[in-house]
């Protein structure tokens, strides 16, 4: 067994543990859909147009939730706020449904109201 | 020609040199075949798909409640960085399809993803959190919705342990994504403190917004009370808000419209503040909104923008000024 035999045999250890390695290491299974992968133009990994100029919410401005409490919205009639309200293109609550609020039950079980 | 004519001790001299020099050779290999596989291994062992968004399985499905999130940002290290700070999340790596993608855990829930991509030099940008839809079938979803004037960016593809998806621009250009999970829905709970809580639409047509969402999940609408020349309206199924539809602000007419999620805190000032401690920005100064509830909207360190919201467990006497 010469010296450069053992260093041949030694750097082909160390690169047939490299070469070998990340096939044995990748689960098996499915490899992921398109979502990921460049060759899609635009996917989960899609960035919105730049830019959001946020600011200027004025006081009547409220993108929050209700709580249950018997509130009742304003069904085909628009909002009250405005001066004209015309019809919808969607289909409004009935003036019987109460507006339903967020769930109040903790993942535990309890209750938060 | 001459041979050397050695002396039995030199023999073994040398014979005891060359065999030394090649047992550390050999130990040098054999080093550096080890030192090679605990440098690569952790990198190849990470799973290679995205985990489902329920552990263990569910039996729910609540179609058109926001049931999970992703973050794409340009620097994945400062996002996880920021949001761990912020809400104490933990992450577990994962490589999917050559991208790096951080799945978020609060208290051992799956509460976002994190994906990694980076913005081409010169090119701008926005960052932005995906927000997904319930949906019991994607490939029906999308088809209705692209009648009603949607653009597809993903076409629906599966991914295993999450489920199918699309991701799609509603008509006037705010994107979402679809999401049928094959592990269930999460549960119709209260969130806790750093979970996502609620969900609003700014759009340039709220009318036409809610007709589009409600075409695609059915939901029931309730107009809301608003200033002149603006339109909030609540959405709603299986009787729980699930989201507001908003008209832009007055004076932000040319805002982009997009989806924003509000992650529950328990003291809006405070985290806002911890906010711009982390790197982030405050985009909206926080605020009360409706019955109590305390909002600001932030932005992380690579500008993607995200709310808080401050829900007590009662009503605040606390009204909008």
């Amino acid at each position: 067994m010469t010296i450069s035999f053992l260093r041949r045999s030694a750097v082909a250890l160390a690169l047939g543990g490299l070469t070998v390695l990340p096939s044995a290491c990748v689960a098996p299974g499915p490899v992921s859909g398109p979502a990921y992968d460049n060759s899609v133009g635009v996917g989960v990994d899609y960035y919105e147009p730049y830019g959001y100029d946020y600011g200027a919410w004025g006081s009547g401005y409220l993108v929050g939730p209700y709580r249950d409490h018997g509130h009742h919205g304003n069904p085909g009639r628009g909002n009250p706020g405005r001066g004209n309200p015309g019809p919808h293109s969607y289909r409004s609550a009935p003036a019987s449904h109460a507006m339903p609020s967020m769930p109040s039950a903790s993942r535990s079980g309890g209750s938060h109201h | 020609m001459e041979t050397l004519d050695l002396s039995a001790p030199d023999q073994i001299r040398r014979r005891r040199t060359r065999s030394d020099r090649a047992r550390r050779v050999l130990w040098q290999g054999v080093l550096a075949a080890v030192f090679a596989v605990a440098t690569v291994a952790p990198v190849m062992a990470a799973p290679a798909e995205v985990p489902p968004i329920v552990e263990p399985k569910s039996a729910e499905a609540h179609v058109g409640k926001v049931i999970f999130v992703e973050l794409v940002t340009p620097d994945l290290a400062a996002a996880k960085q920021f949001y761990a700070g912020l809400f104490g999340w933990t992450y577990r790596d994962i490589q999917v399809g050559g991208a790096e993608y951080a799945e978020a855990y609060l208290g051992g829930d799956a509460v976002a993803g994190l994906v990694h991509k980076p913005i081409p030099a010169g090119e701008h940008r926005q960052p932005a959190w995906l927000t997904f839809f319930s949906a019991r079938d994607v490939d029906a979803t999308e088809q209705i919705a692209v009648q009603r004037g949607a653009k597809v960016l993903a076409e629906p593809h599966a991914r295993p342990d999450r489920g199918r998806e699309a991701v799609l621009a509603d008509p006037q250009g705010a994107v979402f994504a679809v999401l049928a999970s094959t592990s269930g829905d999460p549960p119709d709970t209260l969130p806790a403190p750093g979970e996502w809580i609620w969900s609003s639409l700014l759009t340039s047509d709220p009318d036409t917004g809610t007709s589009f969402y409600q075409t695609l999940f059915d939901y029931e609408a309730f107009d809301l009370p608003a200033d002149a020349g603006a339109q909030h309206v609540l959405l709603a199924t299986d009787n729980f808000s699930r989201a507001s539809v908003n008209s832009l602000p007055a004076k932000r007419p040319n805002m982009h419209p997009h989806w924003l999620n509000y992650v529950r805190v328990d003291d809006t000032v405070k985290m806002a503040a911890k906010v711009v401690a982390l790197g982030g920005r405050v985009l909206v100064e926080p605020r009360i909104d409706r019955h109590g509830g305390k909002i600001a909207v932030v932005a992380d360190p690579s500008g993607a923008p995200f709310g808080l919201l401050e829900w007590p467990d009662t009503e605040s006497k606390e009204v909008p000024k």
